[in-house]
């Protein structure tokens, strides 16, 4: 087939696209019953094991009920910004997506041989931090347009929140950054290829591994930085006022964001699709890929069931006077390094 | 192609640029400009320039908007009566600028159409991360941390604008008996610090404050 003709191309994006987006949906569902169950198991119960072999669809059956419910929007609510916080947040959430390779190039039967990515571009890590960054609007929004005491502490929390780990968090990738000498997530992968795993950035990159992963964790709003959905202090925090679908894509959204983060961990940290035996069979990148991210989310649900949360100022001095200059920390030891050792 | 999505995306800058200045409630022209931005973002993808489209998104509309929409929740403004009267004067300026705006505009259209089109020897390299970087490091390595130190300089300033300790006002009583203080008030170089000092009477409260106790007492 041609794979350089113009319409034919688009179609493969469509499809490649389509394909994605329902795997990273399954994944969502995965991961919400995942955690249920882990959680119970960690806790010491069954959790819902009765819908389905083994309670499988059990987030099915939870998508139908909260759909079935009634959409409540309060009547001294910003209308407008009501509606478009929802979208905000699950719109930036999928569209970081499309930069993650899913697999090395494969060969397939009838179809041809190419490779399991979306798009590929030069400053693909940017636009996952910028696309990130641009998140942060549906849950301030959200939190200001519900009109309620709650919903505002918990988007004014959120935004001071991710505003100040998102340096932690970027600063944190540029060790990488500097020892790849490229942004393209694709090319960063390859360099990971070959020497059984001795070639992952983690084995270079130990502290900005640790320092991704804290605040990424807090990026995300999960436990142990989960404050502005503190159900003890602000009932659900900024999402307290929506209901039914809206709900949904909240909920959705940040586990998609928890998979895209896991997904950036794993492409820039663990190697992405590279793992014994994927030269030889290119679809065993795939396998390795998912692994690893469900490695990640493990981890997750894992702090969920162990830690408690942090108190607002905790949260802020260990972003600000702990993780940002042990970041800085990591770009400086990284660059004297490469200086030192010369080369192109 | 490109020209569908330049219209587009020109067409919402316009868009949320004119919603911008006509919204009368603050956060409403907040999410106009976060719209302007991210279309003209969208356009600098079509020129061939990624980098500038992923900081224009990452500095403007992640963080510098996030700053704007924060303070403007954190105040929560009033939906307040419009008062078009007050700035009635800038109305002529306003015009005189937009006219010279359309005149640059139309200069700027004729000396691109009746010079010839010389583009760069390599067209490919020119936006991409790494051509900037060394442009950045080599050549206009001087601006570029001139730059930097300025913006130093207004952190700086920020903070010390900002960072101020407790300030007892001058009718700053002292509590009768045992009490416990704040570290920032008792020391004025402490700021921020909030570990508790206990005193056990009275006389000591007053001295740790610089506040005089027995003064008071007497006028009493």
């Amino acid at each position: 087939m041609d794979w350089n003709n113009q319409y034919i191309h688009s179609l493969v994006l469509i499809v490649a696209i389509t394909v994605a987006f329902l795997t990273i949906m399954l994944l969502v569902a995965a991961t919400v019953l995942a955690e249920r169950r882990v959680l119970a198991f960690i806790q010491g119960r069954l959790g819902p094991n009765r819908v389905g072999y083994g309670g499988v669809l059990q987030p099915f059956a939870d998508f139908i009920k909260t759909m079935m419910k009634e959409d409540l929007v309060p009547d001294q609510s910003t209308r407008f910004v009501f509606l478009l916080a929802p979208m905000i947040a699950i719109i930036t959430a999928i569209m970081a997506i499309i930069v993650y390779p899913f697999g090395p190039t494969v060969t397939l039967p009838f179809l041809g041989t190419f490779p399991l990515r979306i798009a590929q571009f030069d400053v693909a890590l940017l636009y996952v931090l910028g696309v990130t960054s641009v998140g942060v609007y549906g849950i301030a929004l959200a939190g200001w347009s519900s009109n309620n005491k709650y919903s505002l502490m918990g988007g004014l929390r959120s935004s001071a929140q991710m505003i100040s780990y998102e340096l932690a968090l970027g600063l944190s990738l540029i060790g990488v950054i500097l020892l790849s000498g490229t942004l393209d997530i694709y090319q960063i992968v390859e360099q990971q290829s070959g020497w059984w795993g001795m070639q992952w950035n983690i084995i270079y990159q130990p502290l900005g591994f640790i320092l991704y992963l804290i605040a990424a964790i807090a990026e995300t709003n999960r436990v142990p930085f989960d404050l502005p959905e503190a159900e003890t202090e602000l009932v659900a925090g900024f999402h307290t006022e929506y209901s039914s679908i809206k709900f949904l894509l909240f909920f959705n959204a940040e586990y998609i964001n928890m998979i895209t983060v896991s997904m950036l961990a794993t492409t820039l940290f663990l190697g992405g699709w590279n793992g014994p035996g994927v030269t030889q069979f290119p679809l065993l990148g795939v396998v390795y890929f998912f692994a690893k991210i469900l490695l990640f989310l493990f981890i997750y649900i894992w702090l969920r069931g162990t830690l408690p949360r942090f108190r607002f100022d905790q949260l802020m001095n260990f972003g600000w006077k702990f993780l940002l200059p042990a970041a800085i920390l990591n770009i400086i030891v990284t660059a004297t390094f490469l200086f030192l050792k010369g080369g192109d | 192609m490109t020209t569908l999505l330049f219209i587009l995306f020109a067409g919402l800058a316009i868009g949320s640029a004119i919603a911008m200045v006509s919204q009368s409630n603050p956060l409403y022209s907040a999410i106009s400009l976060i719209g302007v931005f991210i279309s003209l973002a969208s356009i600098y993808v079509t020129l061939a320039a990624p980098f500038i489209a992923a900081v224009q998104v990452i500095v403007y509309a992640g963080a510098i908007m996030v700053l704007v929409i924060f303070v403007i929740m954190l105040l929560n403004v009033e939906h307040s009566e419009p008062r078009r009267r007050r700035l009635k004067f800038l109305v002529p300026l306003a015009l005189g600028m937009a006219a010279i705006l359309l005149a640059e505009t139309a200069f700027i259209l004729y000396s691109v159409q009746t010079t010839a089109t010389q583009l760069p020897s390599n067209v490919s390299n020119v936006g991409l991360t790494g051509s900037i970087g060394e442009g950045l490091f080599t050549t206009y390595l001087l601006p570029f941390e001139v730059t930097s130190i300025l913006l130093l300089m207004a952190i700086v300033g920020a903070m010390s604008l900002a960072r101020r300790s407790a300030v007892l006002s001058a009718t700053a009583r002292v509590v009768p008996g045992a009490q416990v203080l704040a570290m920032d008030i008792v020391n004025r170089r402490a700021v921020g610090d909030l570990r508790p000092v206990e005193t056990e009477t009275t006389e000591e409260a007053a001295q740790l404050l610089g506040v005089d106790f027995q003064d008071r007492s007497e006028q009493e």
